[in-house]
């Protein structure tokens, strides 16, 4: 049976809006124009590709099922509380046993000595892992066995990008002026893109069902489970707070700057106010008062995904509303500016009102500020949560994240000899999202500058 | 010594096949085999339009150019050096002993947290003079600074601009330079101002005995000072001749058209539609600005920018109004278009009072009274398709028209103003400065108004596309009878299109009447000074 978490409901929304965004553009040629622009763009299409697989985790991730169970007691189907994702049900190889400890990527032994009894003799070694890493399928050599699989997935992946580019090509043959699949068509890096990510999906996929690729962490769960996991929330931080913040920023910092005065004033008391608290204070409060409210409310909460996912919620709300107050008042400045400039007091003669004029010439001509911006909050929001992780006030210890895996690193990297493998996913994954969704942002804001050199790499 | 060389002795700087392009995609060449010399002590004037490579050529005479600039080929040759071939190190001794440069913008030329003393100390660093202050003082007094002693305390945004000026060409002759590079450096001045600056440089040039390379599009200005002409036109020399000859007598075509266009004419100088009808009648209007509130909000001084000031109007005409910067000129025409509201006084339009009239009543009337602003590059928003700007009056105070109509006025205003049909899915940054004015000029024109207010509609446009901005003015006066005010501080240019025409001087009309009256016997004596300092083409 679906079940649905507070925030898988605002993840579908933020994914519906994002369809009917794209219905919209089809319909307008304007943008239209815009955006084929950034598809036709190497790092834009690049960007595009990379970072749909990301949604497109963070989205299986959303699905939430409960198993039904043979209750012998009682005679009849119960559901367990446990919840499932599709993402967890398609990694299940990677999840469904757990090792005792720390294993390195690739490693057929744990990390550490362990006393073992061996014919009844104590000897101290490092434990062969349970489930994996000794049975090398292909080949006894590890690397010939790592080789062989590789070769085997780069055949996959091939026929599935040629299986791909033959459904565009046989589209593009009986609809003809399809503007938006010519774009595709047209663009190598758009095969080479999907290609490379095919191959390393499925490279990763069948090297786990052998290996730990980023290794094991302190409870002998696989790295990289956590990692993939942690995309969801990694994504759900950044876009939900932005949507969150994003109205207090343009809206305020549009009225403070243009229509000036007694508005001005309040907005900036507001903001001001607001600033001078330490955020992490008023972060630390608030979910405080959620976890007393949780203590004392245990019956509204079904089971503990559901608590976790209440926190995570709260969490993006509360960042939300602490972090609208640079953007507001950059943009302040950048209305007061644009108040003064002649295309405006231009409008302003043909007798448009203000609302009109914030519309049509304010608001464009901010747009630029707030993309640079809302990427760079994105990057900012992503690893906010690594630091709130670290002083327990940031998601729920039970809720995989980048920032969990961050703050367990703080032990792993004072052993001897380190862990290093885990600190080290968290950051690949993290640099990757906050590196593409930085090059997409170059692009689009590229495409929607009229004045911006468009040249088409 | 090659024959070039000993030909070279007595010049001070020449310039041979100079080739220089920008690193772009197509490797655009900016220069043109530009060549010219400089004799010592002699005044050359380097004229073109924007965008002809006047100033890239002083750039690359100094060595400062962008990194992005490559020159391809030539040589520059100072005192008989190839300067284009030594050493960085050796370069920054020319410059600082021997080349120097004043700009454009003297407001950004100063740094405006060191005072003027900290500022010209930077020109002396080589210098060993025991006394520098006293030093400084003299350069000071040189340059026609009289409280040399109490300037040199303040900072720049305490002086006015031309006293920046003098500043900054205290500070390049601090070195006592050869060659004094100075683009276009009164181009942002008043014209009072402009003759003294001009004065002074041509006493500096006897005083120290240095040659001048001045860079200017204003062909009176370069008539007042030089020895010699050298016009550029895309990039080319096009013509190289005697200060005297050229304006007498100019070889290239070019050289003609840029002269017609700074001797400008009115072609139709008697209007017939001119009949009795006030378009416009400003009675004592005053416009106050509050300085600076203090801690309860409350205001004690004001700054008078229009103090009591009248102006009358009659259809089919055109009323200029003529002062320095600062004088309240800009600020009349926005409190008639409601961008600012007037402290008292009345302003009224077509014998309708409009700052007493309600807000519906003044969206219907708004379109018989339109403006145009000065710089066509800010006017019009960037974002926004041509199509979309012209038709943004005629949406909001026309909205009856339908969608068929509007695109046939749209066609029909911009075969009257002279752009093409396909402009109007364009961006404005596709547009030259001309063309962008005359976009701004066809948006107020589907409105059709009875008024229209210019101000300085041509100040920052070439003199050609000056010219064919202003005929387009008067063309459309003279089919639809539309009344202008012209705003401007050029009084050569209002002499020749205006009938009527107002002096200000610090926010009050200091003499009004017809154009003929003023320009030719004048009662004033802030008139006459204006007068006097425009340049002549001699």
């Amino acid at each position: 049976m679906f079940t649905f978490l507070l925030t898988d409901i605002f993840f579908y929304i933020i994914i519906i809006s994002l369809i009917m965004y794209v219905a919209y553009v089809r319909k307008t040629p304007d943008i239209l124009a815009n955006w084929l622009y950034v598809f036709r763009s190497r790092t834009g299409i690049l960007s595009i590709v990379v970072l749909s697989f990301f949604i497109i985790t963070a989205f299986l991730d959303s699905i939430h099922i409960k198993n039904k169970i043979y209750n012998n007691n009682t005679k009849q189907y119960v559901y367990t509380s446990e919840i499932k994702s599709f993402l967890d049900i398609i990694l299940s190889p990677m999840h469904e046993n757990y090792e005792k400890s720390y294993s390195a990527p690739f490693s057929s032994h744990l990390y550490s000595k362990e006393t073992v009894n061996f014919n009844n003799i104590d000897k101290r070694e490092y434990p062969r892992l349970l489930y994996k890493g000794n049975h090398n399928k292909y080949s006894n050599n590890k690397i010939e066995n790592i080789a062989v699989i590789s070769l085997f997935s780069i055949i996959k992946s091939f026929f599935i990008c040629f299986l791909i580019y033959m459904i565009i090509f046989y589209r593009t043959i009986f609809k003809k002026n399809n503007n938006f699949l010519n774009a595709f068509n047209n663009n190598n890096v758009l095969c080479t893109s999907f290609f490379i990510i095919f191959f390393i999906i499925i490279l990763l996929y069948d090297l786990s069902t052998q290996y730990y690729v980023l290794g094991t962490d302190k409870v002998g769960v696989d790295v990289l489970y956590k990692s993939i996991k942690s995309i969801r929330t990694g994504i759900l931080i950044g876009t939900l707070t932005t949507i969150v913040m994003l109205p207090f920023a343009i809206f305020l910092g549009i009225f403070a700057g243009y229509i000036g005065g007694f508005v001005d004033d309040i907005i900036q008391y507001i903001y001001t106010t607001l600033n001078s608290i330490p955020s992490v204070l008023l972060i630390a409060s608030a979910i405080l008062m959620l976890q007393v409210y949780m203590a004392n409310n245990p019956h509204e909460f079904e089971n503990i995904y559901e608590r976790a996912d209440l926190r995570l919620f709260f969490l993006c709300m509360i960042l939300g509303l602490t972090s609208w107050t640079g953007l507001c008042r950059l943009l302040r400045g950048e209305s007061m500016k644009l108040k003064e400039v002649e295309y405006v007091q231009a409008s302003q003669t043909f007798g448009l009102n203000k609302f009109s004029i914030i519309v049509r010439h304010i608001i464009p001509n901010i747009m630029h500020i707030v993309i640079i911006t809302v990427v760079l909050d994105f990057s900012a929001l992503v690893l906010a949560e690594a630091v709130l992780s670290y002083v327990n006030i940031g998601v729920d210890p039970t809720t995989y994240s980048w920032g969990n895996m961050i703050n367990a690193a703080r032990l792993e990297m004072s052993r001897e000899p380190i862990v290093w493998w885990s600190i080290f996913s968290a950051f690949l994954f993290m640099f990757i999202l906050v590196l593409f969704a930085n090059l997409f942002s170059d692009v689009v804001r590229d495409a929607f500058d009229p004045r911006a050199n468009k040249k088409y790499e | 010594m090659t024959q070039e060389q000993i030909k070279n002795m007595n010049d001070l700087l020449s310039i041979k096949n100079l080739f220089l392009s920008i690193d772009s995609e197509n490797q655009e060449e900016i220069l043109k085999d530009v060549s010219f010399d400089i004799k010592e002590s002699e005044i050359v004037s380097l004229i073109g339009e924007s965008g002809s490579g006047k100033s890239l050529t002083a750039l690359s005479i100094i060595r400062l150019l962008e990194k992005s600039c490559k020159i391809k080929k030539g040589k520059i040759y100072f005192l008989n050096k190839d300067i284009l071939s030594i050493e960085e190190k050796e370069m920054r001794e020319i410059r600082k002993n021997d080349i120097s440069m004043i700009f454009q913008e003297p407001m950004r030329s100063l740094n405006p947290v060191m005072n003027i003393y900290d500022q010209l100390k930077e020109a002396y660093i080589d210098i060993k003079i025991s006394n520098i202050k006293q030093e400084i003082i003299n350069n000071l007094i040189s340059v026609g600074i009289e409280d040399a002693k109490r300037v040199i305390n303040l900072y720049p945004h305490q002086l006015s601009g031309g006293m920046k000026q003098r500043v900054m060409i205290a500070m390049a002759i601090a070195c006592k330079p050869k060659l004094l590079i100075a683009d276009e450096p009164t181009t942002s001045l008043d014209v009072t101002i402009q003759k003294q600056v001009l004065d002074l440089l041509l006493e500096l040039k006897d005083k120290l005995n240095m040659a001048i390379l001045f860079i200017t599009h204003d062909l009176a200005v370069a008539s007042q000072i030089s020895d010699r002409i050298v016009v550029m036109q895309n990039g080319e020399v096009v013509e190289n001749s005697h200060a005297k000859k050229f304006f007498t007598n100019p070889e290239n075509s070019y050289s003609k058209t840029l002269l017609n266009s700074s001797l400008y004419l009115r072609k139709t100088t008697n209007i017939e539609n001119q009949d009795d009808k006030n378009i416009l009648c400003i009675k004592n209007l005053k416009v106050y600005f509050p300085e600076r509130d203090n801690l309860f909000g409350r205001n004690k001084s004001y700054v008078k920018a229009v103090d009591d000031i009248s102006i009358l109007i009659k259809s089919g005409t055109t009323h200029a109004i003529v002062g320095e910067s600062g004088s309240g000129k800009t600020t009349i025409a926005k409190a008639i278009m409601g961008l600012v509201s007037p402290t008292s006084g009345n302003i009224e339009i077509l014998n309708k009072d409009i700052i007493s009239m309600g807000k519906s009543d003044k969206r219907d009337f708004r379109k018989y009274y339109q403006m145009i602003f000065q710089d066509p590059f800010s006017s019009l928003n960037p974002r926004m398709r041509i199509g979309a700007i012209i038709k943004e009056g005629l949406c909001f105070l026309k909205p009856e028209l339908s969608n068929s109509i509007t695109n046939e006025i749209l066609r029909d205003v911009l075969d009257k103003v002279g752009l093409k049909h396909n402009s109007l899915n364009k961006y404005p940054h596709q547009f030259s400065g001309g063309q962008r004015q005359r976009i701004a000029i066809a948006r107020v024109l589907v409105l059709e108004p009875k008024l229209l207010i210019c101000d300085e509609p041509t100040s920052s446009l070439d003199v050609t596309v000056q010219k064919q901005v202003l005929d387009l003015l008067i063309d459309i006066q003279n089919k639809t009878k539309i009344s202008y005010l012209f705003i401007s501080h050029d009084i050569k240019l209002i002499s020749s299109i205006s009938e009527t025409m107002s002096v200000m001087y610090k926010g009050k009309i200091v003499e009004s009447g017809k154009t003929s009256d003023i320009i030719n016997h004048t009662q004033n004596e802030y008139t006459r000074k204006l007068l006097k300092s425009v340049p002549q083409i001699a």
